[in-house]
């Protein structure tokens, strides 16, 4: 759903008309369930966070304002925010359940996040700048944002020490901002 | 946290990635609710990085999802202070609905501190006057950015103060409107002759209460043809009694 009609339907919402929730919900929540599962690494949690999101978007619906955004990005934050929450609640490691998987697991989950990258539009703006940066800055921008992976974890992933992690996504964030920018 | 200016882009980032650690993330959050060049930044990140969400494969939408989560909504009725609330419910005046639409009543963004700090002056600047007002009410726009005061002095008097630039076509006028009971509906307090602030001389009216809804919305000039609101409603706000 374009944009705009998100935030038409958030008004809805916002007037506590249902259908404007249940527009959101059609066109949006498979996407925000895969969104969920991919940093969570589970379908059942994904769709319980998607549950619990799509509540706190029908109370919150009346704070959403275009100086915060779009509509969509509006969304996608809040269910972000709630499977990152879970994520860190539970730590990454609970979630996985048979220990033997988590080698194999662990290798699909990391080429899924890395992938996000090709799936990008080809004339997207973010694309060509993600793959301006160094390597090490790339990964631990996409492990980030999109796998939902703490500076720690990051960290063991790129095999770096913590503090140089941590200044290379911010040149990295940095470097991305000026190339979109 | 310290939000300096020179680092605000960069605490936006690590905050829409998640990588701040919980303190400094509500710590982030508390502090956009006023500094909205951080809230810029967030927002700017947020459209930056957004194309990733886009390239999932969309799952499968579990039956029962929807309903659980309708299921959900009964004890969270959405908080409205004013995006719901309107004069003109839809089942009654649909085309005034309609129009609202049109006019774009997005969620209102209530910049709720800046309307606070407006009614703290708007209180302050009352009690130096001679008629106490019953209620006042502080109109916002649909971005939560105040346009007018009300002072319903419940003797059939009220008064209006501008507090932003409004344009009125020739053919318009603005008309200023309260709810004094679902029952009676919504009812015309008068006309503001271009877009002046004024002292209205208001229909006999049940005494104003507290959270009773005001409204300004442009009507042809001369005021609306069917004594209900009918055009675009301007700002609105709810009463509040002066402590």
């Amino acid at each position: 759903m374009p944009s705009d009609d998100l935030a038409t339907s958030l008004a809805a919402c916002a007037r506590g008309d249902r259908k404007g929730l249940e527009r959101i919900f059609d066109t949006e929540a498979g996407r925000l369930i895969a969104v969920a599962e991919r940093i969570l690494r589970r379908r059942d949690l994904a769709e319980e966070v998607v549950q619990e999101a799509f509540i706190r978007i029908w109370k919150n619906a009346h704070q959403y304002a275009p100086d915060r955004g779009s509509a969509r990005g509006w969304i996608y934050t809040i269910v972000r925010n709630k499977a990152l929450n879970v994520l860190r609640d539970g730590r990454r490691e609970d979630l996985v359940e048979d220990g033997k998987l988590e080698a194999l697991q662990e290798s699909d989950q990391l080429e899924d996040v890395l992938g996000a990258l090709n799936r990008l539009d080809q004339n997207s703006r973010l694309r060509d700048c993600l793959a301006s940066l160094d390597e090490r800055k790339r990964r631990g921008i996409l492990l980030a944002y999109v796998g939902g992976y703490t500076h720690g974890e990051i960290a063991g992933r790129l095999r770096l020490p913590l503090g140089t992690t941590k200044s290379w996504i911010r040149r990295g964030l940095s470097a991305l901002r000026e190339c979109m920018s | 946290m310290i939000f300096d200016p020179t680092h605000i882009d960069e605490i936006a980032d690590e905050y829409v990635l998640g990588l701040l650690d919980q303190s400094d993330q509500t710590a982030v959050e508390t502090e956009m609710e006023h500094n909205a060049v951080l809230r810029n930044a967030v927002a700017a990140s947020r459209e930056r990085f957004l194309p990733l969400d886009a390239t999932v494969e969309p799952a499968s939408v579990p039956a029962g999802l929807w309903s659980r989560i309708e299921a959900g909504l009964g004890d969270a009725e959405p908080a409205v202070p004013l995006g719901g609330a309107t004069l003109a419910p839809e089942a009654i005046y649909p085309s005034a609905a309609n129009e609202n639409r049109r006019y774009g009543w997005k969620a209102t963004a209530i910049a709720s501190m800046a309307a606070s700090l407006l009614l703290a002056i708007a209180l302050t600047w009352s009690l130096g006057r001679q008629a106490e007002p019953i209620v006042i009410a502080v109109l916002l726009d649909e971005r939560g950015d105040v346009q007018a005061v009300v002072e319903d002095f419940g003797n059939d008097n009220a008064r209006i103060r501008l507090l932003a630039d409004l344009t009125v076509p020739d053919d318009k006028a603005i008309e200023v409107w309260t709810l004094p009971s679902r029952d009676m509906g919504p009812v015309s307090l008068g006309l503001l002759e271009g877009a002046s602030s004024r002292v209205l001389r208001a229909p006999p009216l049940p005494k104003p209460q507290d959270a009773q809804l005001y409204e300004i919305t442009l009507e042809q000039a001369g005021g609306s043809p069917t004594g209900r609101p009918t055009g675009p409603i301007l700002a609105k706000g709810f009463a509040k009694m002066p402590r």
